[in-house]
């Protein structure tokens, strides 16, 4: 049984190690990298860097997600309830415009208000990983079969009882993959915050970028690559049953 | 005709309300002596004064009014309320330039205020739950921005010492050209991954083993940041064009057009491809069977039932890509592709945020008007094809 469990877990595991590896990785990575940039003075990011780097990565990412979690979900749940129903069209034609808004623009004309720094990007990865949940929500709760909302109705559960215990529930995989695909592509996207003053993976692709050093830019890009795979397979886990 | 009352429209109501609000207690325009200094904020009352300001609510309480009982008759109202409002959003702005700056400064700038976006904001979603009560679509729902642009547009001369325009009339040619660069290379991406994804979904259908690996690249190229991509190519075509003299005899080089146009190809082709994918396999067999069954051979059925058929979800695909490549473009900036990135990191290295303005807005629009655009094409397609259902002679 618990050899089956640990099976489960082992491709987060697998490319958790894999990330901490590069971030911690120390001098041994050099010839690595040195492979990808042979004339450069320095191919090693500054390693105490790169763990802060990421350390406030996730941090950005799991504000703005949880954010989008919050106003999604809650947005989604309010607007198929009675008394909220006539804000459905406007919150799903609003939630797909928030897609439409490139992340680099909402960024830009954030700043103004936000000045430099972590808020502008949260903003931007805020509205552009709203569409994926609120869609899923509606999705889910909408797809909850009539029946089986008769039958809590039978049985005497009053509005939030069926929502905590019979919508929520049978619309939570549909959620959570919405979920899933906001997060993912937020990990991707919050690397353009290093372009007005974040501090996180994206601030050695943008070093890399000036300073013509590939190295750079390739420790950036693995380490945001491989934080969505630890991500995606944690989701993925957690869906065992989506096909 | 039924009596029935028609119900209180919450939304309009609660947005006339909001609307309000922010109209009176936030800033509508800011002046600044020069480009650098912030400037100093202005709020409606402050500026109009209480009885003008209030007596610019007027519209809004009217809609407050309307959204009681939204009718059909009151729908109509309201949305010409809620138009004129929007056409009128940039006289605020004159006033304000009228009696806020000096003319003595030339230097002195108009910044629009949190008022005024919100106003824009709220007034924008306003129009978008009118028109869907109304059920307006095809060319009059077009007509709308198309009629408050206009509006806008013939404002202009009104409006010299907005910031904005300041920062636009000193770099006139840079900006156009930024549009058409940006536009270029959207375009050139968009069209050759059409051409490319379309390919590669005919030969995914050929093959299963195709299939899995063509869609594993995609996906792992679209998990790359943009950022990354961008920087990625960098030091390979740098490279090539030195190695090759007729690559760098037509342009290429690690910055500038050539990683830019790269990218957004490969960005572009996981959406398109999908799209393709999913629109040649998803007709039903049911319509293949009868064509067949009408004596239409192999091309036949592919031109006159596969195509007709798909090409609404093509045209998704191609809306999808399109949006994402006009703000990967932006993001191409940095690695000296031009278009109006330049402008909005530019202006950020500079601190100057009228300059990341005049990027950023544009840029803005343009994903809007490309969304709205190929949207509309794609129901279109789709609706002739539910009107003529097996269309095909």
């Amino acid at each position: 049984m618990s050899g089956r469990q640990v099976n489960a877990w082992a491709a987060p595991l697998l490319w958790l190690s894999l990330l901490l590896l590069l971030a911690l990785g120390g001098d041994w990575l050099e010839p690595l990298l040195r492979w990808s940039e042979p004339d450069a003075r320095r191919v090693l990011y500054p390693q105490a860097d790169l763990l802060t780097l990421l350390v406030r990565h996730v941090q950005v990412v799991a504000i703005a997600s949880g954010l989008a979690v919050v106003i999604g979900v809650g947005a989604a749940i309010l607007v198929t309830r009675p008394g909220g129903r006539d804000f459905l069209p406007l919150v799903a034609q609003f939630a797909s415009m928030g897609q439409t808004f490139p992340p680099v623009a909402v960024l830009a004309l954030a700043v103004p208000v936000l000045g430099f720094g972590t808020w502008p990007i949260i903003v931007a990865l805020l509205l552009y990983g709203l569409l994926p949940i609120v869609r899923n929500t509606l999705a889910g709760l909408e797809g909850v079969d009539p029946a089986v909302q008769e039958a809590a109705r039978g049985m005497g559960m009053g509005g939030a009882q069926r929502l905590w215990q019979v919508e929520l529930p049978l619309a939570a995989p549909v959620i959570l993959a919405g979920i899933r695909t906001s997060v993912t592509v937020n990990i991707a996207t919050a690397a353009l915050g290093a372009t007005v003053g974040a501090s996180n993976l994206g601030a050695p692709i943008i070093a890399g970028i000036v300073n013509n050093n590939t190295a750079y830019i390739l420790q950036g890009a693995l380490m945001i690559g491989l934080l969505a795979l630890v991500v995606d397979s944690v989701f993925a886990r957690l869906l065992p049953a989506r096909q | 005709m039924s009596r029935r009352e028609a119900p209180l429209n919450r939304v309009v109501m609660a947005l006339s309300l909001v609307a309000t609000a922010t109209w009176l207690a936030l800033p509508l325009a800011s002046v600044a002596p020069n480009r650098i200094v912030p400037g100093t904020a202005h709020t409606a009352t402050d500026l109009l004064g209480w009885p003008l300001a209030l007596l610019a609510c007027l519209p809004l309480v009217a809609l407050m009014a309307l959204s009681r009982r939204l009718d059909r008759v009151r729908c109509h109202l309201a949305l010409a309320l809620v138009l004129l409002l929007l056409m009128a959003l940039p006289g605020w702005l004159a006033i304000a330039s009228q009696w806020l700056v000096d003319p003595e400064l030339p230097q002195a700038r108009l910044g629009i205020g949190a008022a005024w976006w919100l106003s824009l904001f709220w007034l924008s979603l306003m129009l978008i739950e009118l028109r869907s009560r109304l059920a307006l679509v095809g060319w009059r729902a077009a007509l709308l921005p198309v009629v408050v642009a206009t509006a806008w547009w013939l404002q202009g001369a009104w409006l010299g010492s907005l910031a904005l325009g300041q920062e636009l009339d000193g770099r006139r040619g840079d900006f156009l050209e930024a549009v058409v660069d940006h536009l270029l290379l959207v375009g050139g991406a968009v069209g050759a991954s059409l051409v490319l994804g379309a390919l590669i979904a005919l030969a995914m259908r050929q093959s299963p083993r195709v299939e899995r690996l063509g869609f594993a690249v995609l996906n792992f190229l679209q998990t790359i940041p943009s950022l990354a991509l961008f920087g990625l190519l960098l030091a390979p075509l740098a490279w090539l064009a030195a190695r090759f003299d007729w690559l760098s005899a037509i342009g290429v080089s690690g910055i500038g057009w050539a990683p830019a146009f790269l990218a957004l190809l490969g960005y572009s082709l996981l959406p398109m491809v999908r799209n393709t994918h999913v629109a040649l396999s998803e007709v039903d067999p049911g319509v293949l069977e009868a064509a067949r069954g009408m004596g239409m051979g192999r091309g036949q059925v592919f031109r006159q039932v596969r195509l007709p058929l798909a090409l609404p979800v093509v045209i998704e695909g191609v809306r999808i890509t399109t949006v994402q490549a006009i703000g990967l473009t932006a993001v191409a900036a940095l690695i000296g592709a031009g278009g109006l990135g330049s402008f909005i990191f530019q202006g950020l290295g500079q601190a100057a945020m009228d300059l990341v303005l005049l990027g950023a807005l544009p840029i803005l629009a343009m994903a809007l008007v490309a969304d709205a655009l190929l949207g509309a094409l794609a129901r279109r397609l789709d609706h002739r094809r539910l009107a003529s259902p097996g269309g095909a002679p």
